[in-house]
């Protein structure tokens, strides 16, 4: 009798899949990567360790001794005390607990602090109360401390924000004007991060995380990247990590370029080289997980994509793996026999340098 | 004069080139040819949107060049309106779809990729926005009464709300008047099955198809 393995669907339906099934499965996975990043497929070595990691058969797995990478966090700070539907378990508790929780009990190689509202735009009311949170937090902790959020540059649009929203012209089919929003809208978003972060590195930040950069598109990203230019202009020195809000960075405007490259349908690889000419020290690619797809289409998929990301980059590459990406089911609470198999496969096949 | 399959390739080529002008030129270039409108547009303006859908759909071309194709297809179009009258082969509007973000989610970007796709397909869309509540949902379609009515969520949190829209619409006594059609990252076709949803559109090429499929 055949034995059949115990998946998941993208949305964590747990299914059955035979042996045969499976290779079908992570060879068609790699090749729609491999065909929509114009990327080479994983090899047959490849292809059969990953099928080997998806048949385990403990519920969890781990990588192999010596080949541990380190983990980062973005808002973990607020993943003990919040629950907003993405994965926090609502214990309540301090910023700084939260933070000390994932330093000392946790293993967490490097912290970030972050204001609920996430997003650089609301910080700036409140900045004297996140450099009081970074201050303390410093004083009583010794990894690295980022302050992160998301550049969001959606909050800078109607009715959020002063500029006309690209979304309401582009449907008038006012194309130069929505042009024109997106551009200004760019530079708000880097000055604004620029005058958030000099408050904060003078409190005692150890760097800065652009969290789900390009979210509202290609401006997103261009106003991200000259942030980032201007930051490590200003700071030589401090630690700066982007890490991307999709696999693909949508084309809301288009013709947007940074240094000679249009920013729209950049993948993962081609965006490693553009972050790390801005002035980055890691990066954090992303590959989306689609629900409607096996657990082991998905993973087969999303490490193609890291792996010639991985390779394509000359800074460290710390994979986004989280609800709904890297090869992670979307669900609130990520099902573990997903999450090891696929942080495993990220390790040992993409070769990602953290996690 | 230029021949009829050479005004027909300046129409598609107006739409790749998403040139209005030429777009125009062809089409007066067709009426004085006595090609006919239909097949100007079937075989010259929608065949060349559909290289841009395509193109689109691949990544390698983007929103504002969709828009800009359909721009020019309607300058093309402008011009034949008349002759088309005449003929009567009027273009009539494909349907009504009312489309908005489910209650509790403010997601909209792929939401207004799938409406602006929608209008560009040629059916009046009606965007009730982000965060709209099921009641107003129901209420306007009680008052617009479109064709599909689309609800988009991006949640696991917010899908779940999905299941109130399909009751609603049974407690209005209104679900058998019109198509729900259900999208956005969490929801799949197993989902849209289990609550009963029409239609589950994956990106917005598929919603449009998949509208067009069930409207014509
Ligand atoms: C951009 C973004 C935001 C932006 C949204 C800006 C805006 N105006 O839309 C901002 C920053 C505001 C935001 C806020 C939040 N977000 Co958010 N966000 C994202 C992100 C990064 C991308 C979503 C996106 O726009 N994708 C691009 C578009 C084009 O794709 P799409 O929406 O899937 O649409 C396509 C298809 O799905 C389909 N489609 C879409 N809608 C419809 C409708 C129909 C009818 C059809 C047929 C098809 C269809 O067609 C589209 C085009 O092909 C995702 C993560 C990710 N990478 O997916 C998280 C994500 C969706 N967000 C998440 C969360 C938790 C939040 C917040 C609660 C965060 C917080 N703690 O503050 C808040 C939400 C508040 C609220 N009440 O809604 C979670 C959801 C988790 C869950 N439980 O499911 C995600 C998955 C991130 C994560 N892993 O934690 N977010």
């Amino acid at each position: 009798m055949a034995i059949d393995y115990a998946l998941r669907m993208g949305d964590g339906k747990k299914i059955f899949l035979s042996k045969d099934q499976l290779l079908e499965e992570i060879e068609a996975g790699s090749a729609d990567a491999a065909d929509l990043g114009e990327i080479p497929s994983l090899s047959g070595d490849e292809l059969a360790k990953l099928s080997e990691i998806l048949m385990m058969p403990g519920k969890t797995v781990s990588v192999e001794q010596g080949m541990e990478v380190p983990v980062t966090h973005d808002i973990g700070t607020l993943r003990i005390d919040g629950d907003q539907g993405n994965s926090g378990v609502g214990i309540p508790s301090s910023r700084l607990v939260g933070c000390m929780m994932h330093e000392r009990a946790f293993g967490s190689d490097t912290m970030e602090l972050g204001h609920i509202d996430y997003s650089y735009k609301p910080v700036k009311p409140v900045v004297a109360n996140e450099c009081q949170a970074m201050e303390v937090c410093q004083q009583n902790m010794i990894v690295p401390m980022l302050y992160g959020a998301m550049p969001n540059m959606g909050l800078y649009y109607t009715p959020d924000g002063p500029f006309e929203n690209p979304g309401d012209l582009m449907k008038a089919f006012k194309i130069q004007e929505a042009w024109e929003s997106m551009e200004h809208a760019a530079e708000h978003l880097t000055r604004d991060t620029v005058w958030v972060m000099q408050r904060l590195f003078a409190s005692g930040a150890d760097g800065i995380n652009f969290d789900t950069t390009g979210a509202a598109g290609d401006a997103d990203m261009y106003g991200t990247l000259h942030a980032i230019e201007a930051l490590r202009k200003e700071f030589p020195n401090i630690y700066i990590e982007a890490g991307m809000a999709g696999e693909c960075v949508l084309g809301m405007n288009g013709q947007l370029e940074y240094d000679g490259k249009t920013l729209a349908g950049l993948w993962p690889h081609e965006q490693a080289p553009l972050i790390e000419k801005a002035g980055e020290n890691v990066f954090g690619p992303v590959c989306n997980t689609n629900t409607s797809k096996t657990s082991a289409w998905n993973l087969a998929r999303a490490v193609t994509f890291m792996k010639a990301a991985v390779k394509a980059s000359n800074i460290p590459c710390h994979v986004d793996m989280g609800m709904g990406v890297g090869g992670i089911p979307m669900l609130e609470t990520p099902p573990i026999d997903a999450v090891t198999r696929a942080s495993k496969a990220m390790v040992e096949i993409a070769g990602v340098d953290g996690i | 004069m230029a021949s009829k399959e050479e005004i027909i390739a300046k129409a598609q080529e107006s739409i790749t080139e998403f040139d209005a002008d030429m777009a125009g030129e062809a089409a007066k270039e067709a009426l004085a040819a006595d090609i006919d409108p239909v097949e100007l547009i079937e075989k010259g303006f929608t065949a060349g949107m559909q290289i841009v859908g395509e193109k689109f759909e691949q990544g390698s071309l983007f929103l504002p060049h969709v828009l800009a194709a359909a721009e020019a297809m309607n300058s093309g179009i402008n011009v034949i309106k008349p002759e088309m009258e005449k003929r009567k082969s009027k273009t009539e509007s494909k349907g009504i779809v009312m489309i908005g973000t489910i209650e509790g989610d403010i997601h909209s970007i792929g939401k207004d990729i799938v409406s602006s796709m929608l209008s560009i397909g040629g059916f009046d869309v009606i965007d009730l926005g982000r965060d709209v509540a099921v009641s107003t949902f129901v209420e306007k379609v009680k008052e617009m009464k479109p064709d599909v009515v689309a609800s988009s969520a991006l949640m696991t949190t917010t899908m779940v709300t999905q299941i109130q829209l399909e009751e609603q619409l049974k407690e209005a006594g209104i679900r058998d008047q019109v198509k729900t059609m259900i999208g956005g990252a969490p929801c799949t076709q197993d989902w849209a099955d289990q609550i009963g949803a029409d239609i589950y559109g994956e990106s917005a090429t598929d919603a449009v198809n998949k509208v067009k499929e069930v409207l014509l």
